[in-house]
C-alpha cells in the first residue's frame, strides 16, 4: 500500500510537472557526458599520442565533476522544492491525520528515489545517444573519420552518474525536508503566501542601484582596458566589482521599478500596474536569485564563446606541411617515386631555410641592420613592456627562400608573396604567442626596413607565420623571407633543409586527415629515413582544442541550464504563492485573456531583467578574454568566428525563447486551473 | 429605498455539487428579489448555502438551474466580455478576508476594477478622494496592505467595491475578520452609503450585530429560504431589530418546530 502510494505520487509529480522532470533528466545527461569524456573517440586517439596531457586532463575530470555536482544540486533542489511546494497542503493533511513526520519524510525520500530511477532510465539512454553524437561529430570534424568510431559505453561513467545523481537528489530532499520539518501542520495547510519583503527606502534603493551600476561599469572598464596581461590584482578587482555590482544592481532594482510604477500608475489601464507590481515583488523578494542567475548566464555565455573560439582558432587552417623528410636528396627521391606514394602526395618540394652566413656577423653585432625596426618598436605604447622585450631580444638569424615559402602558401590556398626589388618579408613561428604577433605586425604596417650589407630592404607590412616544417615544436623567433637570389647570397647552407610533403586532397577527403596522415606515416616509416609528421602537431593541437572547447562548452551549457531553471522555477513558485490574487482579479472583472497576457508579460520582463545584465556582462567578459589574456590566434578566420558566434547566439536565443514559452505555458496552465473560473 | 423597483430577481435557483449518488444540493429552488436601495442580509448556519447563493450572484459559481436577473438581464447566460463587465461594473464584491492585493498600494487596489475596464486612476481622481474621505483612509492611500490595520484594509476593500459605482454590492461576511470596534465602523459606513446614496447591498453574515443594520434579512437553512425578517427603518431601532434577529437565530438552532 505504502509503495503503491509512493509510485502513484511520483507518477503524479512527473505528469504534472514536465519542467521538474526535465531538469532531473538534464542533470543526468550532464553528468554522463562529462564522465564519459575519456571514452570519446578523440580522447582515445589522443591518449595514444599525447598520453601525458590526456592523463592530466583525466585527473582534472573529478574536480569538474565535483563542480558539476555542486551546480546540479541547485538545479535539482529548485526543481524538487517547486514540486514539494505545490504539495504543502497534502503534506499538512498527512500530518493532521496522524502520519509521523519520520514516515512522511521516508515517503518523500522513496518518491524521490523512484523519480530518480525513472529519470535515470530515460536520462542514461539520452546521454548515450548524445555522447555518441558528440563523439561522431568531433571525429568527423577533425578528420578521424567514421572508420575510427567505436561505440562507447562507459560502465564507470554510468556508475558515477547514478551515484552522483541519487546523492544530489537525496541531499536536495534532505534540505527540503528540514524546511518542512520546522513547519506546523497549520502552516502547511495554509496556501503559502509571499513573505513580506523588507522594502528598501527609495533613497537606499537608488544608492544600491547606482552603486551597482558604477561597480559593474568599473569591472567592464578594468576588464576590457586594463587587463592586458594576467594581472592577479586587477583580475581580483574585476571579479569583486562584477559580482558585487550585479548583486547591488538587483537589490536596488525593485525600488527603481517602484518609482517607475508610481510615475506611470495614474495613466495605467488594464492590468498594467498589477503586472508591474508583480515584477517588482519578484525582484524584491528574489534579488539574490536574479543576481546569481545573471552571473551564471554571463559565465555560460563567456564559457560557450570561449569554447567555440578555441575550437575554431585551434582548428583554423593552420595545416601547412604534412611531412618533412630529412636525408640525401637521392634517397628521398627514390622513396617518393614509389607508386603507392605518388597517389597520396599533392605536392613535394625542398625547403630552403638556413642560418645566415657567418660572414655577415664578422663586422657587426647583428647580421642585419634593424635600426628602423627598433625605432618603430620603441614608439609602441605597451604597458606590459612587451615591445621593450622584443627590442632587447631582436635578432634575425634565419633566412627562408621566397619560392619555398610560396609553395607552403600555395598548398594552404593562401595568397603567395611577390617580393619586388629590395623587398623582403618578415617571418615568425611564434606570432600567436600572446601579443608578440600583433605588436610586430603593427610595427610592420608603419613601413620599416632592414639593412643587408649596406642596402636598404623594405619589409612587407604582413607578418608571416605558417609552419615551414611538419614538426611544430621547431620555432623560429624571427626570420626573413628573401628572394631566391638573395637567399643564395645570405644562406650558410645551400642545400635544402628538408623535403616537405603535402598529402593529396582526395586522400584527406576520403579518409579524414588523421587517417590519411597515419597511412602515409606507415609508408615512410618503412622506408627508414628521418622524418617529422603533422601527426604530433595534430595531437597537441587537438588536445587543446578538445580539452578546452569541450570542457568550457560543457560548463557553459550546465551554467545556462541551471540559471534558466532557477529563474523559471522561482517565478512559477511565486506565481503559485500569489494564486489567490488571480482569483480576486477574476471576481473584480479581469478576464482570462488579460490575466494570461499579464502573466506572459511578467515572465518576459522577469527573464529580460536577468538576460539583459547577463548579456552586457558577457559581452564585456568576451571582449576582456579576447583582448587580454587569451588572444585569438592570428590564423583564426574572423569570418568563421563571427558566423559561428552568430549561430551560437541564434541557438541560444531560440532555446531561451523556447524555455520562456515553456514557463509561460506552465504559468497559464496554473491560471486556467483557478477555482473561481468554473464559470465558462 | 425604491419600494417598487426590483433590481435583482432570483428565480428557482438550484446549485448542486458532485454527480450521481454523491450529488449534494446546496441551493434548492430558491426564489426572492432585491429592491433597489435595499440593505438585504442573508443569514444561516454554516453549510446552509448562503455563501453559495452569494457566489452564484457574483458569478463565481455557475448555478445548476434557475435564473438570476439583474436589471432584466439573465446573468447566467453571460460569457466573455459581458461577464467581465458584469463583475467589474455592475457588482462590487466585499470579501471576508479583504482580498486586497498585497503588492499594490491602497490607491492601486481601489482603482483596480476601473483599470480593468480601461479607466485610469487620473480620470477617477475625484471619486477616489471622496471615497477615501468617506471611509477615512486618505492617509493610507499610498501604503501597502501590510502597513495597514485590519479595519483600514476592509475599508479600502469597501472603497474598491464601490469605486465603479456598481448597482449592487455583495458582501461576504465583511466583519468576519474584524474586531467589534472596526466592525461597527465598517457597518456604520456601509449603512450610511445605503441610506445616503441608496446603494443596494446584499450581505451574507453570521453576525447578528452586523445584520441589525439591514432592512430585511433572509434566513436560509439547508439550501432553502426558511424565514424572512423585515425592519421598519423609520420606527424600529437597530437594537430592537437585533433582539428579533437573535430570537430567530435561537429558534433556528432548535429546529423548524420552534419557528413560525
Amino acid at each position: 500500500m505504502f509503495f503503491k502510494q509512493v509510485r502513484r505520487n511520483a507518477a503524479k509529480n512527473r505528469k504534472g510537472n514536465g519542467l521538474f522532470f526535465g531538469s532531473l533528466v538534464i542533470a543526468i545527461v550532464a553528468f554522463y557526458t562529462l564522465l564519459s569524456l575519456g571514452e570519446q573517440d578523440v580522447m582515445r586517439y589522443l591518449a595514444t599520442v599525447e598520453s601525458d596531457a590526456v592523463s592530466k586532463l583525466m585527473k582534472l575530470l573529478p574536480i569538474i565533476y565535483a563542480i558539476s555536482l555542486f551546480f546540479a544540486f541547485f538545479l535539482v533542489y529548485f526543481a524538487c522544492s517547486y514540486q514539494i511546494n505545490s504539495r504543502r497542503r497534502e503534506l499538512g493533511i498527512y500530518l493532521i491525520l496522524g502520519m509521523r513526520r519520520s514516515r512522511m519524510f521516508f515517503m518523500l525520500f522513496c518518491e524521490a528515489l523512484w523519480s530518480s530511477v525513472i529519470s535515470l532510465a530515460i536520462g542514461i539512454p539520452v546521454a548515450l545517444f548524445l555522447t555518441e553524437g558528440i563523439s561522431l561529430t568531433t571525429s568527423k570534424l577533425i578528420g578521424l573519420g567514421i572508420i575510427g568510431h567505436h561505440f562507447s559505453f562507459s560502465i564507470n561513467a554510468i556508475v558515477w552518474t547514478v551515484c552522483g545523481f541519487i546523492f544530489v537528489q537525496l541531499l536536495s530532499m534532505l534540505f527540503i525536508c528540514v524546511g518542512i520539518g520546522k513547519a506546523e501542520p497549520a502552516d502547511l495547510l495554509r496556501t503559502e503566501t509571499v513573505k513580506n519583503q523588507k522594502r528598501l527606502s527609495g533613497a537606499a534603493s537608488t544608492v544600491c542601484f547606482i552603486l551597482g551600476l558604477v561597480f559593474l561599469l568599473t569591472a567592464y572598464y578594468l576588464g576590457m582596458f586594463q587587463l592586458r596581461s594576467l594581472n592577479f590584482f586587477v583580475m581580483l578587482i574585476v571579479i569583486l566589482c562584477g559580482i558585487s555590482g550585479t548583486f547591488l544592481l538587483y537589490r536596488g532594482l525593485g525600488g527603481f521599478i517602484g518609482l517607475y510604477i508610481r510615475r506611470k500608475s495614474p495613466d495605467a489601464a488594464g492590468l498594467q500596474t498589477f503586472t508591474a507590481r508583480q515584477v517588482q515583488e519578484n525582484v524584491l523578494s528574489q534579488h539574490k536569485s536574479l543576481a546569481v542567475s545573471s552571473l551564471l548566464l554571463m559565465m555560460a555565455l563567456a564559457c560557450v564563446s570561449y569554447g567555440i573560439s578555441i575550437g575554431v582558432g585551434r582548428s583554423a587552417n593552420s595545416r601547412s606541411v604534412d611531412f618533412s623528410l630529412f636525408g640525401a636528396e637521392e634517397q628521398i627521391e627514390n622513396i617518393l617515386e614509389q607508386d603507392a606514394m605518388k597517389d597520396m602526395i599533392k605536392d613535394s618540394y625542398p625547403l630552403y631555410l638556413s642560418m645566415v652566413k657567418d660572414g655577415y656577423f664578422r663586422d657587426q653585432e647583428q647580421a642585419f641592420d634593424t635600426a628602423s625596426l627598433t625605432e618603430e618598436l620603441d614608439k609602441v605604447k605597451d604597458p606590459n613592456g612587451l615591445a621593450e622585450n622584443i627590442i632587447e631580444n631582436l635578432h634575425i638569424e634565419y633566412v627562408i627562400s621566397e619560392s619555398s615559402y610560396n609553395r607552403i602558401l600555395k598548398d594552404m590556398g593562401k595568397k603567395e608573396i611577390h617580393l619586388a626589388k629590395n623587398t623582403v618579408a618578415m617571418y615568425s613561428s611564434i606570432a600567436n604567442d600572446g601579443d608578440f604577433g600583433s605588436i610586430v605586425e603593427s610595427v610592420l604596417k608603419k613601413g620599416v626596413s632592414v639593412g643587408i650589407d649596406g642596402t636598404k630592404y623594405e619589409i612587407l607590412p604582413t607578418l608571416y607565420y605558417d609552419n615551414v616544417v611538419a614538426d611544430r615544436a621547431i620555432s623560429i623567433y624571427m626570420a626573413l623571407i628573401v628572394p631566391d637570389t638573395l637567399y643564395t647570397e645570405l644562406a650558410e647552407e645551400q642545400e635544402a633543409y628538408c623535403r616537405n610533403l603535402r598529402l593529396s586532397d582526395d586522400l584527406v577527403e576520403e579518409l579524414g586527415l588523421m587517417q590519411a596522415v597515419q597511412k602515409m606515416d606507415a609508408q615512410i616509416a618503412d622506408a627508414g629515413i628521418a622524418y617529422d609528421s603533422y601527426l604530433g602537431g595534430i595531437g597537441r593541437n587537438l588536445f587543446y582544442t578538445v580539452a578546452a572547447s569541450y570542457l568550457t562548452i560543457y560548463l557553459g551549457v550546465l551554467f545556462w541550464l541551471i540559471a534558466n531553471t532557477v529563474i523559471g522555477l522561482k517565478y512559477l513558485i511565486s506565481q503559485r504563492q500569489t494564486k489567490k490574487r488571480y482569483e480576486t482579479l477574476v471576481i473584480l472583472g479581469a478576464d482570462m485573456q488579460s490575466m494570461g497576457k499579464s502573466v506572459a508579460k511578467q515572465i518576459s520582463v522577469y527573464f529580460s531583467l536577468v538576460l539583459s545584465v547577463a548579456l552586457a556582462s558577457s559581452i564585456a567578459a568576451i571582449v576582456t578574454m579576447f583582448t587580454s589574456f587569451t588572444k585569438l590566434p592570428i590564423g583564426a578566420s574572423l569570418k568563421t568566428m563571427i558566423v559561428l558566434s552568430a549561430v551560437a547566439l541564434i541557438v541560444f536565443a531560440t532555446i531561451e525563447i523556447l524555455y520562456i514559452s515553456i514557463v509561460k505555458k506552465a504559468a497559464s496552465r496554473e491560471i486556467s486551473r483557478l477555482e473561481t473560473t468554473n464559470w465558462r | 429605498m425604491n419600494t417598487q423597483k426590483q433590481i435583482l430577481q432570483v428565480e428557482s435557483l438550484t446549485k448542486s455539487y458532485g454527480k450521481g449518488d454523491s450529488s449534494t444540493e446546496a441551493l434548492k429552488d430558491i426564489t426572492f428579489h432585491v429592491l433597489e436601495g435595499e440593505f438585504l442580509g442573508i443569514m444561516g448556519a454554516s453549510g446552509s448555502g448562503k455563501t453559495t447563493l452569494l457566489n452564484c450572484i457574483a458569478t463565481v459559481l455557475k448555478p445548476t438551474s434557475g435564473k438570476i436577473i439583474l436589471h432584466g438581464k439573465d446573468i447566467s447566460n453571460f460569457h466573455g466580455e459581458a461577464l467581465s463587465d458584469y463583475r467589474g461594473k455592475e457588482i462590487g464584491y466585499l470579501f471576508q478576508e479583504f482580498e486586497l492585493l498585497d503588492n499594490l498600494t491602497a490607491e492601486e487596489n481601489i482603482t483596480l476594477p476601473l483599470a480593468l475596464h480601461g479607466v485610469t486612476a487620473k480620470k477617477a481622481k475625484s471619486d477616489i478622494r471622496s471615497l477615501a474621505a468617506m471611509f477615512d483612509i486618505t492617509e493610507v492611500l499610498d501604503k501597502f496592505p501590510s502597513q495597514m490595520s485590519g479595519g483600514q484594509k476592509q475599508r479600502v476593500a469597501a472603497a474598491r467595491a464601490l469605486i465603479s459605482n456598481p448597482d449592487i454590492v455583495l458582501a461576504d461576511e465583511p466583519t468576519g475578520a474584524l474586531d467589534s470596534k472596526n466592525s461597527k465602523i465598517l457597518m456604520d459606513k456601509l449603512s450610511a452609503i445605503n441610506r445616503e446614496q441608496h446603494k443596494t447591498i446584499m450581505m451574507v453574515t453570521h453576525d447578528a450585530n452586523a445584520a441589525s443594520y439591514c432592512s430585511r434579512i433572509l434566513f436560509i437553512q439547508d439550501g432553502c429560504i426558511f424565514h424572512e425578517l423585515r425592519r421598519s427603518v423609520q420606527t424600529e431601532s437597530t437594537a430592537a431589530f437585533y433582539d428579533r434577529i437573535v430570537a430567530v437565530m435561537a429558534q433556528l438552532g432548535g429546529g423548524s418546530a420552534n419557528v413560525l
